[in-house]
């Protein structure tokens, strides 16, 4: 299925190569060459940031620094050490990576960062490189770099805008290939996952730092290749022609309004802009492209946030029939514009068109086509794979008899963590055997939820130690514990919202303990749904299902990963009567299956009815511990849950 | 460290009186409001083309002009924020919503006004001519007028927030908005009315900037770093935080400019950004956890 994808990017990528030559056949003006050459420079350059803040959702609107790092970096090569131009384009792509590496290295870092920061601190970042440029006399000087046509080149194509058609096509169409590949593997997965929920994917099992890396990098090489062309297109380059925050409003708009969820929005986007900028621009209104971009820009993000592409797919029939129309009946009539106009106004037309509200019953219908659609290929790939849930209950880990415990799997000694003033654990060794059921329980505030926290790696210990099968986890990333055999589920459910039930799981599989391919992992997704129950609902988003059903679709994800040992952090909290008697069983089942659970709960009768042994906490220490009805009729434990007097 | 160093220095932190007073706008609708509003970059180039057009054309004192320009930049400031309520954006999209207005308002700014120059008529503009003495230091006036301003509109924004009853409805929302409501704060008018005033400062910024240079709509793009590194390094939503910051963030650019080079600068600043957010992401002058 994917390979069949790019096969057809690349086909459409050779026909559009041939156009050139088809000239002394079916002769058109340069200016057709010289416009798509433009749109696959925007293709390529929107297509570059929706890999970083399309995908991963960190917004970017340092475009230019790439860019022009790109650019200025052929532009240097060529001039003044005469190297060839092919020789210079990689450097420039490598150079551009240098400076993501560079940003991504230490925003990235950053514990503090939120989307909003990483936004700004790159709004600054090409403002910070462009005077550096200007004084640097073996860069710029100030006096900006002329740029020599690379002759040779330009010869073998049959001219200068057939050269640059072909190049800048080449890296449209590689930059397009990168995006469904990455759409369609692992990568682009851990992106999606990250912009969902990046602690959430750390704790399945991500190593998110290092992807976040990697999708920042892609972005700047493609940038930099994009620039190295743009450089040899327009001949002279200046800081402030590249430095600037034009490619980067261009880009986003593009994107914001193509779709930055899919590795084709950017491209359909670019489409609709160059083209209309270009019409505006030859209708003499050029002084109007920008605020017709900030207001489409404002104007998509307060109504429709999905982009052009999404609307496209829930109403294809119709966007097409408007095109089709408007430019049809302004062929006919003749009298008006260019045939790039007729082009113009029915993509506009068309865009308008997806963008009518739809009725709530359309959306739901086409969602369902649209979802069904992404199962298909899936199932057929499942076929190749081990056949599922052939039995009622195929245990994830092999079976262990409930009362034959096996060696320590957690060991906290002495663990203590401080939130400036606040003391929430103060010294708690305990350990936990494989196969057994610990019950975790303590009145509000009493360190719960903190030592979940800190044994999931999400934060580290003020002091003392924790070991998960004797490995100390002090310094490792919440991913790293998780591959050790850690999972836990959120009290308040985190599902990846954009993802279906299914692929939450199938998420979780690609980056667990033991990791599968897209296809196989949604496949396997099946026997986890159906241990909780909830295979029924596979194909439906997070947001259409109840909190009852988001609590086994946190247990679901969590075991998808294959954990030795299963945090449930209040898996039952807010759950009525009958509810709680089925999520009860859920959670027999698990451990039936052979996964050590902690248990941190607040209704004592669950935990009675379910756990070999209890542990009590209370104001960041151990209070009790033993068999449940032993622990229950402690005294210090009534007093701590009911207060002093109440055993008196 | 030579007189020449403490003479720059010193004008620096004065000028940067007017980075921390385009700075505070900002930081107050980031911090209450949960709003990051670049349309105030907008607002600030306007006002500051409205004075100039009004000096040029009624032949009147520039720091007169804010009688017209401040009400008018209180009633676009509301009106952004009823344009982020109506459409109950999260932090993240009122960004780039008001990228969206930035850019459409610095085109209609280049249409109407042009790319090139503009200057204040010198013969009603004396402000930046003129100097106060001190000691062998030379302090320019209309810096001094800034940082006055800046100083005052600090103050009151303090004392507003940390003693009036609208103050603490506003901070009460930016810490819990739920419990807030429950409480019967209308948060919708508040809000409005801080964005106003935060237009308003924007006025008051884009008058003292026409004073002290020639305009071009590029300007509202060039802010955009120092200011930002205003509000980090002061602590989002912290008046006086921002004040400080201000002095302190453009006399290090001064004088690592006259030091070392221009174009420096903006890495120093950049840094120190980068700093504040690894070291005190509260910023330097927050309270942790707040």
């Amino acid at each position: 299925m994917a390979r069949r994808g790019l096969a057809l990017i690349l086909l459409v990528g050779l026909l559009l190569a041939l156009l050139p030559w088809l000239r002394d056949a079916f002769p058109f003006p340069t200016f057709y060459l010289a416009f798509m050459a433009t749109l696959f420079f925007w293709v390529a350059q929107s297509t570059s940031w929706n890999l970083l803040s399309g995908f991963s959702g960190y917004f970017s609107f340092g475009q230019g620094a790439f860019f022009g790092v790109g650019a200025y970096t052929t532009a240097v090569l060529t001039s003044r050490h005469g190297w060839d131009f092919f020789a210079s384009l990689p450097v420039a792509g490598i150079i551009a990576v240098l400076v993501a590496l560079a940003i991504g290295a230490v925003a990235f870092r950053l514990r503090s960062l939120r989307g909003e920061i990483f936004a700004l601190l790159t709004l600054a970042v090409p403002f910070i490189i462009a005077p550096l440029v200007r004084v640097i006399p073996q860069i710029d000087g100030g006096q900006g770099v002329r740029v020599p046509v690379p002759r040779d080149y330009t010869e073998l194509a049959g001219g200068f805008p057939e050269f640059i058609f072909l190049a800048s096509l080449a890296i449209a169409v590689f930059a397009v290939g990168v995006a469904y590949v990455a759409q369609h593997s692992r990568f682009g997965w851990a992106l999606f996952a990250i912009r969902d929920g990046e602690n959430v994917a750390e704790g399945l099992g991500v190593p998110t730092f290092r992807y976040k890396i990697g999708a920042i990098s892609l972005t700047g090489f493609i940038a930099g290749l994009a620039g190295s062309v743009f450089a040899v297109n327009v001949g002279f380059l200046s800081p402030e022609s590249v430095f600037n925050l034009t490619v980067p409003l261009f880009v986003i708009v593009m994107s914001v309004l193509g779709g930055r969820n899919h590795w084709l929005g950017p491209a359909l986007g670019a489409l609709v802009m160059v083209t209309m900028r270009e019409r505006l621009a030859a209708g003499g209104l050029e002084g109007y492209s920008l605020i017709i971009m900030g207001l489409v820009l404002s104007a998509l993000v307060l109504l429709a946030p999905e982009g052009l592409l999404a609307r496209l797919r829930i109403r294809p029939r119709l966007s097409a029939a408007v095109f089709a129309a408007v430019l049809l009946a302004l062929a006919a009539y003749g009298a008006w514009g260019a045939p790039l106009d007729w082009l113009a106004a029915g993509m506009a037309a068309a865009a308008l068109a997806a963008f009518l509200p739809v009725p709530p019953r359309v959306l739901l219908r086409e969602q369902a086509r649209l979802t069904a659609d992404d199962i298909v290929p899936d199932d057929a790939g499942g076929a190749t794979g081990p056949a599922i849930a052939t039995d009622e209950l195929i245990p994830v880990v092999a079976p262990r008899a409930a009362r034959e415990l096996g060696e320590v799997v957690i060991e906290c000694v002495d663990v203590t963590r401080s939130f400036g003033g606040v003391r929430a654990l103060q010294g708690v060794s305990l350990s936990i055997r494989e196969g057994e059921l610990l019950g975790l329980v303590g009145p509000n505030g009493s360190g719960k939820t903190t030592l979940v926290n800190l044994i999931a790696g999400t934060f580290p210990p003020t002091g003392g130690e924790i070991r998960l099968a004797g490995v100390n986890t002090r310094g490792l990333p919440a991913h790293r514990i998780a591959h050790l055999g850690v999972a836990r589920t959120y009290q308040i459910p985190r599902p990846f919202e954009s993802m279906t039930v299914r692929d939450n799981v199938a998420v979780a599989i690609m980056f667990g303990r033991e990791p599968r391919s897209l296809p196989g992992a949604r496949s396997a997704a099946q026997a986890h749904l159906e241990l909780v129950g909830l295979d029924h609902l596979a194909a439906a988003r997070p947001a259409e299902i109840n909190l009852h059903e988001r609590q086994l679709l946190e247990m679901a994800r969590a075991l998808a990963t294959k954990p030795r040992v299963l945090l449930l952090d209040e898996a039952l909290a807010g759950l009525n009567p009958a509810e709680i008697e089925n999520a009860v069983g859920v959670v027999r089942r698990i451990h039936g299956s052979g996964v050590t659970i902690v248990l941190v709960e607040h209704i004592l009768r669950v935990v009675n009815q379910l756990a070999s042994r209890v542990i009590v906490l209370n104001q960041g220490l151990c209070l009790a511990e033993g068999e449940p009805q032993a622990v229950m009729h402690d005294p210090a434990v009534i007093s701590a849950y009911l207060g002093k007097h109440a055993d008196a | 460290m030579s007189l020449l160093h403490l003479q720059v220095a010193l004008s620096g932190a004065l000028a940067g009186g007017l980075f921390a007073l385009m700075a505070m706008g900002l930081s107050l609708t980031w911090g209450m409001l949960r709003v990051i509003n670049l349309a105030h970059f907008a607002m600030i180039l306007l006002g500051a083309y409205l004075s100039y057009e009004l000096v040029a054309t009624l032949r009147v004192d520039p720091l007169l002009t804010v009688i017209v320009t401040v009400p008018l930049m209180f009633v676009i400031g509301a009106a952004v924020q009823w344009l982020f309520q109506a459409s109950r954006i999260s932090e993240f999209n009122s960004l780039l919503v008001s990228f969206g207005i930035m850019i459409v308002a610095i085109q209609l700014v280049t249409n109407q006004w042009t790319a090139d120059f503009r200057q204040l008529p010198a013969e009603l503009n004396p402000y930046p001519r003129q100097s106060v003495a001190l000691g062998g230091l030379a302090l320019p006036t209309h810096h001094l007028i800034g940082f006055g301003v800046a100083t005052a509109v600090a103050l009151v924004g303090y004392f507003a927030l940390d003693r009036t009853f609208v103050g603490r409805a506003l901070r009460a929302f930016a810490q819990d908005r739920e419990i807030a409501a429950a409480f019967g704060i209308d948060h919708g008018r508040l809000a409005m009315l801080l964005s106003g005033v935060a237009g308003a400062t924007a006025a008051l910024a884009g008058m003292l900037w026409s004073v002290g240079h020639a305009l071009t709509p590029s300007a509202a793009f060039e802010w955009i770093g120092i200011v930002f590194a205003v509000v980090i390094i002061g602590g989002i939503g912290n008046v006086v935080g921002t004040l400080v910051a201000g002095a302190l963030v453009v006399a290090l650019y001064s004088l690592v400019s006259l030091i070392w080079s221009p174009s420096v600068a903006p890495l120093v600043v950049f840094s120190l950004i980068v700093v504040t957010l690894i070291v005190r992401p509260q910023g330097l002058f927050g309270r942790r956890g707040s």
